[in-house]
Order: structure tokens, then sequence, then C-alpha cells
């Protein structure tokens, strides 16, 4: 029975099979990096400074993910490797209810860390460890060679919990880390995934 | 003894065969999906792919919907309610078995 309940999380897994997953949360990553260091240079009047710009650009970034990560989908996996439409349960209630305990979790973190001025172990660390774990759990588990990536992301962890308290730009840091470490992933499946796989000419 | 005959002798047939409860399993976390995911997935030939999913399709299991990739022809097929509720009632079934 172990097996069927396996086999039921074979479709989830099949999502990251050629690395567009990857691709897209390493993108998110970085372009949160870019936002932030935006915000960062800027002047304190400039364009990066209004919520609205925030906004667009949130909405800009992820339409990116969306319609790139469905392009690929539409145009290479589906006839080399099958389609598959997930149910509304896992694309939308599950991850939105997860998204929304996470962000609670983290913000009691947050405020918890600000109240008792924890400084030993920053935060951004234990956000950061919590990413790495779930990314071994959700993609590391299914591909044996992405648990490099997973231990690196939890070295970068350890790493942001050494750094002086209260360093300039740590998390940011990491965030582009997790995103130059997720596309490189993301890439390294993508490449894997093309030269091992064909669209087959007849029926799908 | 008896109760565990009765419990193996209750589970769906059209289920229990392994090849067609690797498909309702892979069915059954998804929308829906076409023939070339399954098979890739069970690694079974066409020829026995098609005969598992027809009679899925018999028992009123799995719709099969017959559409177009651009020029090639493409098989969707879905778990219907029906399917669903009877692989949930089957893993019940082999639970309470085992």
């Amino acid at each position: 029975m172990d097996q069927v309940s396996s086999l039921l999380n074979r479709p989830k897994s099949y999502y990251n099979v050629d690395g567009v997953g990857e691709l897209g949360i390493g993108f998110m990553c970085l372009g949160f990096t870019f936002m932030s260091w935006m915000q960062l240079r800027a002047p304190e009047h400039s364009l990066w400074h209004k919520p609205y710009t925030v906004v667009v650009f949130i909405l800009a970034m992820s339409g990116v993910i969306k319609y790139g990560s469905e392009a690929i989908k539409k145009r290479i996996t589906y006839p080399r490797t099958g389609f598959v439409e997930y149910r509304k349960r896992d694309t939308v209630w599950i991850p939105l209810t997860v998204g929304a305990v996470v962000a609670a979790a983290i913000a009691v973190l947050l405020a918890v860390a600000r109240r008792a001025q924890w400084e030993q172990v920053p935060p951004g660390s234990l956000i950061g460890l919590l990413f790495a774990g779930s990314y071994a759990y959700g993609v590391a588990r299914t591909v044996q060679w992405k648990w490099i990536v997973a231990i690196a992301m939890t070295i970068a962890s350890l790493w942001m919990a050494l750094l002086p308290p209260k360093a300039v730009g740590a998390f940011l840091i990491n965030i582009t880390l997790y995103g130059v470490l997720l596309l490189l992933s993301g890439g390294i499946s993508f490449v894997l995934y093309l030269r091992r796989t064909q669209a087959p000419t007849e029926e799908a | 003894m008896k109760p565990l005959v009765q419990s193996l002798n209750e589970l769906d047939r059209v289920i229990h065969e392994p090849g067609r409860l690797i498909l309702v399993a892979l069915l059954s976390g998804v929308e829906r999906t076409d023939f070339l995911y399954l098979q890739r997935e069970t690694e079974m030939n066409k020829g026995t792919l098609s005969s598992h999913l027809a009679r899925l399709e018999e028992a009123g299991y799995v719709e099969i919907e017959k559409t177009f990739r651009g020029k090639i022809p493409q098989t969707l097929l879905r778990l219907t309610p029906k399917g669903r509720k009877a692989f949930e009632q089957y893993r019940r079934g082999i639970k309470s078995a085992l």
C-alpha cells in the first residue's frame, strides 16, 4: 500500500521534471533581490519606494513566471513526456493554506525575534533553513543529486547566522544565493530533460 | 479467517488488478492527463494500456476524450467521481483487510 501511496505523489513531482518549478522560484528570488536592491540604492522619493511600483513589479514578475512556465510546458514538456492537469485542490487551495500558515509563522517569528532582541540566530537564518527543508522534502527527495542544492542552501542559511548582527544586506545576499542555486539546478534539470527525452511522432 | 476472506472478496476486482490499480492511483492524483504520460509512468505498451483503460471506462471509472494537439491525436483521461469513490473505498478495504 506504501507503493500505491508513492504513486499518488508521482504527478506532483512531475511538475519539476523539466526543472521549470525551480527556474520559476529562482527567478522570483532574483526578482525580489533586484527590487530590494533598487529600493536600497534609489533616492528616497524615487518610483522604487512607491507601493504601487512594488505591486506592479510583483504582478509583472508573477506574470512572467506563470506564462513562461506554461509556454515551456505546452511547447516542450507535454509533447515529450505527456500532459498533466492538476486538481484545483493541489494548485490553489493547499498552496494558499500552506502559504498563509508559513507567512503567519514567519510573522510570529519576526515579532518574537524583535521583542526578544534575538541577535544570536537571525530570523533570516531560520527562514532560510525552513526554505532549505521544504526544498529537500519537495524536490531533493525525488532527485538524488539535488541534495547538493539542499545542502548548499542549508550552509548559506547557517552562514547567515554567523554574520555580525544586523549585517547590511545579509538576507539579500542569501536570497540571491538561493535564486542562483535554483536557477542553476533548474537549468541543469532542463538541459538533462531535453537530452533524455524526445517527442513521439505518433499519438499522445 | 472468515472476515479476512470476506473483506478480500469485497474488494473491487476492476481496481484490484495491478495494472489498473497503478492507473487509477496515478489518475487519482490529477485532474486529467494524457495517454503519453500514463504510458511513460507505467512503462506499459500501448495495447496493454489501452485494454486496461477500456476496462476502466466500461466500469464507469474513467472518462476518455479523443482530441488533437496540433495535428497529432491526443487521448485525454480523467477519473470520474464514481472512479474516485471506488478507489477510496478500495484503499479503505485493502487497509482493513491487511
